[in-house]
């Protein structure tokens, strides 16, 4: 979902006249971090099926990378958008702690999605998500908006990732737009009533 | 400290609409939390107010905006009822208050409680009327129509009440200047909230995701046009040359504040730059232009900080609307504006006749009864001719004393007078203004002390005439910036009798001979060309050089300090019995006092006033 957030706020930027220049001058403290948690996000999620030991600390891993993540996004807090990014990931990062280091998944949501992955969930473990059930705590904060026909890409999201994308959406923006920021404002359309 | 609110009537109408509000609120809030289906369509809407909120649709040309986030709200009513609605409602107002902390936090809570109002008071209605929650009754569309109806009315009610308090004008001409600034809005707003709600009915979220989608372009390529629209109404309203405003603009904006209000302060000033076209025959008209360019940035740059109004109104003439300023302060920032115009330096200003850019302005307040712009235009260009006549660089507020002036001055012995002292401006035109100012200051001073009139009519011509005798003086020396030689100093002193020579040739002036001839005597004999002693030199030659030397002390000129009329009269002081004849000192100090009260800093006053009594 991070991805089309970014894709999609590439886009509008383009519509709203902006340009690619801006994102080539980020500067961001730690900016090796990001792609750093992805990668070892990722091999986790490869090796979490093939080893018993890291499958029970799987959740503690995720709950680590997501202190890591938000430690750093703090850092860059004064960045526009940074802070509504922090706030989603720390939402997710809430039920997830409180539910045991894994995203709880919406079953009336996931019925959009294969049903493979229903089953994966049901039985095993996938990425970082479980199914949610009665007793998970905080459940609408888990993954329970799906977003599935027109939009070509099925998936179910949470209220976090929202803020995270909304975040993503305000940091491009002003990446893009930066430039043309000198606004045409005159006086003669200020014009008072009485 | 945010509780010891004043308790005027807005504020007891904000803190009852706030209470009402909210007990409304609560009253229909529902805070059980619902299944997880109910948490999607929830979030879904809760994200398109936001995203709407954000997406105005801006329409020129007064930037009114259209929001259609009431349509949401309307359309969720229909859907699904008004526990949801207000829901949404509150998250979505926090979620603005969040994005937007600028906006006072009570404005946002006002905002919050007048949407719980006009939504609570909508559903009433719609349930009453037999509308149905969770379908669209196509064939019931005037319960839609209705709904919307109650919905604008409770919104006009609300804001138009508040708006009537905080500004106390007529009730009926707020109420209207409301209606017409947003029929329209609403009227896009029942049309968008019926579309959506059948969207909603019959795709879901994809229906408000399409809705949302639709309205977001719209407002993209709407403000796009208005950027282009305020881009080309600004081009109309300014002045390609000198980037100020232009002529039809100033009289556009002038025409609107004499028409909209009744009891207006506002002083207007009109500038020319003084011999302009002798520097455009000089230099050519590129370099003319260059220097319109400057004077006029001189000129925004010099009324930024008051917020004052600037428009080139034609050629080398310049206009500033002053907005809630009395005459007498405007002419007092003019003034400052003309002395900084005089520091500027620009290329070329050697061959002006004052060495200096310069300019000469007239000013003029708004009183009642002047029905049209053309009336006060004229005013301030009679002023601002008034201060041509003074010798140029000064400025003049509209006086019709001053008119009829300019008529007195037509009297034939004065007239030919003026003629002599005119041969001034082409050789040292400080001379000039400094003829014209002690022949004004003699007026006044004459009927001060109430001289006979013949004595009146002697020391007003020998006030302009006194100094003809400088003619003689080389330009060399006359025009000389460093400090006098002591052989160029004896020549200076010869004006007084050549002057006396001058004034020699024609009969009628004999007897003016002596104002000439001795205003430069001392009281105590130190004086030139005699060194007469005390009352020895006739009391009319006393008089005039109090005045002579008062003035020559606050003349300003470029590129130098000047003694502020403070200083001088502590001068006079300090010099009365030794320089000036003590007797006149005091009464030239009053009426300058009287006639002259902004040029001096109000500290002064009253510490004048302390040591008086």
């Amino acid at each position: 979902m991070v991805f089309d957030g970014i894709l999609i706020s590439i886009i509008i930027g383009f519509l709203r006249k902006g340009s690619l220049r801006g994102i080539a001058e980020i500067k961001l403290k730690g900016g090796y971090i990001f792609p750093l948690l992805l990668i070892i996000q990722l091999t986790i999620y490869l090796l979490q099926s093939k080893f018993a030991l890291i499958t029970n600390i799987s959740g503690y891993l995720f709950i680590t990378i997501y202190l890591c993540g938000m430690y750093f996004l703090w850092l860059n807090r004064k960045h526009c958008g940074f802070l509504l990014i922090l706030a989603g990931v720390f939402l997710n990062f809430l039920v997830m702690a409180i539910n045991g280091g894994r995203m709880p998944v919406s079953m009336e949501a996931a019925i959009i999605l294969d049903p493979y992955y229903i089953d994966v969930l049901l039985n095993d473990v996938y990425g970082k998500h479980m199914l949610l059930t009665e007793s998970t705590k905080l459940a609408f904060l888990g993954d329970i908006i799906p977003i599935t026909n027109p939009y070509p890409k099925s998936q179910v999201i949470s209220i976090g990732d929202i803020f995270m994308n909304i975040g993503i959406f305000f940091f491009i923006q002003q990446l893009m737009l930066k430039h043309k920021l000198t606004k045409i404002s005159h006086p003669v359309l200020k014009k008072e009533v009485n | 400290m945010i509780f010891l609110i004043k308790l005027t009537r807005v504020n007891l109408y904000i803190i009852f609409i706030v209470i009402f509000g909210l007990i409304s609120f609560l009253l229909h809030i529902d805070f059980t939390i619902k299944a997880i289906t109910d948490w999607t369509i929830f979030i879904y809407l809760v994200l398109s107010i936001i995203f709407l909120i954000n997406c105005k649709i801006i329409l020129p040309p007064k930037g009114n905006a259209l929001t259609m986030e009431s349509g949401v709200y309307l359309a969720s009513t229909f859907i699904f009822g008004v526990e949801t609605t207000l829901a949404v409602l509150l998250i979505g107002n926090i979620a603005f208050a969040l994005l937007n902390p600028k906006i006072k936090w009570w404005k946002h809570l006002l905002n919050f409680t007048n949407y719980s109002i006009m939504t609570i008071g909508a559903y009433y209605t719609f349930i009453l009327i037999g509308g149905e929650v969770g379908s669209v009754q196509l064939e019931k569309i005037y319960i839609y129509v209705i709904t919307l109806i109650a919905y604008y009315t409770i919104n006009v009610f609300l804001v138009g009440s508040y708006f009537y308090l905080a500004s106390s004008s007529n009730v009926f001409k707020v109420f209207k200047t409301i209606v017409s600034e947003t029929l329209f809005g609403y009227l896009c707003t029942l049309v968008m909230s019926v579309v959506l709600a059948i969207l909603i009915v019959s795709h879901d979220k994809f229906g408000l995701v399409l809705f949302t989608g639709v309205v977001g372009l719209l407002s993209v390529a709407f403000k796009q046009y208005y950027n282009l629209y305020e881009k080309v109404a600004k081009k109309a309203n300014t002045d390609l040359l000198t980037g100020l405003y232009n002529h039809s603009y100033f009289k556009e904006v002038l025409t609107n504040h004499l028409k909209n209000n009744d009891n207006l302060k506002l002083s207007l000033a009109l500038i020319d730059i003084d011999d302009f076209k002798k520097y455009n025959d000089y230099y050519g008209h590129l370099a003319g232009d260059d220097l319109l360019k400057y004077i006029g940035n001189l000129l925004s740059e010099g009324c930024k900080e008051n917020n004052f109004f600037v428009a080139r109104y034609g050629g080398e003439e310049f206009v500033i609307i002053m907005k809630d300023v009395d005459r007498s302060t405007a002419l007092k920032f003019l003034n400052t504006l003309r002395k900084q115009v005089n520091d500027s330096y620009f290329n070329g200003v050697e061959i002006l006749p004052h060495r200096c850019l310069s300019f000469s302005g007239g000013v003029v307040e708004y009183e009642k009864g002047i029905y049209s712009i053309n009336e006060l235009i004229d005013r301030a260009d009679q002023a601002m001719y008034f201060a041509k006549a003074q010798g140029k660089n000064n400025c003049q507020p509209y006086d019709s004393k001053n008119i009829s002036l300019t008529i007195l001055e037509h009297e034939k012995e004065l007239e030919l007078l003026e003629q002599q002292v005119k041969i001034f401006l082409y050789k040292d035109v400080y001379t000039y203004q400094h003829s014209r100012r002690v022949y004004q200051y003699a007026r006044d001073f004459a009927y001060k002390l109430n001289l006979s009139d013949y004595e009146k009519k002697l020391l007003i011509s020998g006030a302009l005439i006194h100094d003809i005798g400088k003619l003689e003086i080389p330009r060399d020396i006359i025009n000389k910036k460093g400090k006098l030689e002591p052989f160029e100093w004896e020549i200076i002193k010869k004006h007084v009798t050549w002057g006396k020579e001058i004034v020699a040739t024609n009969k009628d002036l004999h007897d003016l001979i002596p104002l000439v001839e001795l205003h430069h005597e001392r009281y105590d004999g130190r004086g030139y060309p005699y060194g007469l002693q005390g009352e020895s030199t006739p009391k009319l030659a006393r008089i005039l050089c109090i005045i002579d030397s008062f003035d020559a002390m606050t003349t300003e000129r470029p590129y130098q300090k000047t003694k502020t009329f403070d200083e001088a009269i502590e001068e006079l002081k300090q010099c009365a019995g030794k320089q000036f004849d003590p007797n006149y000192v005091p009464a030239f100090i009053e009426m300058v006092r009287e006639l002259y009260p902004l040029k001096f800093t109000e500290n002064s006053i009253t510490k004048e006033k302390v040591t008086n009594f």
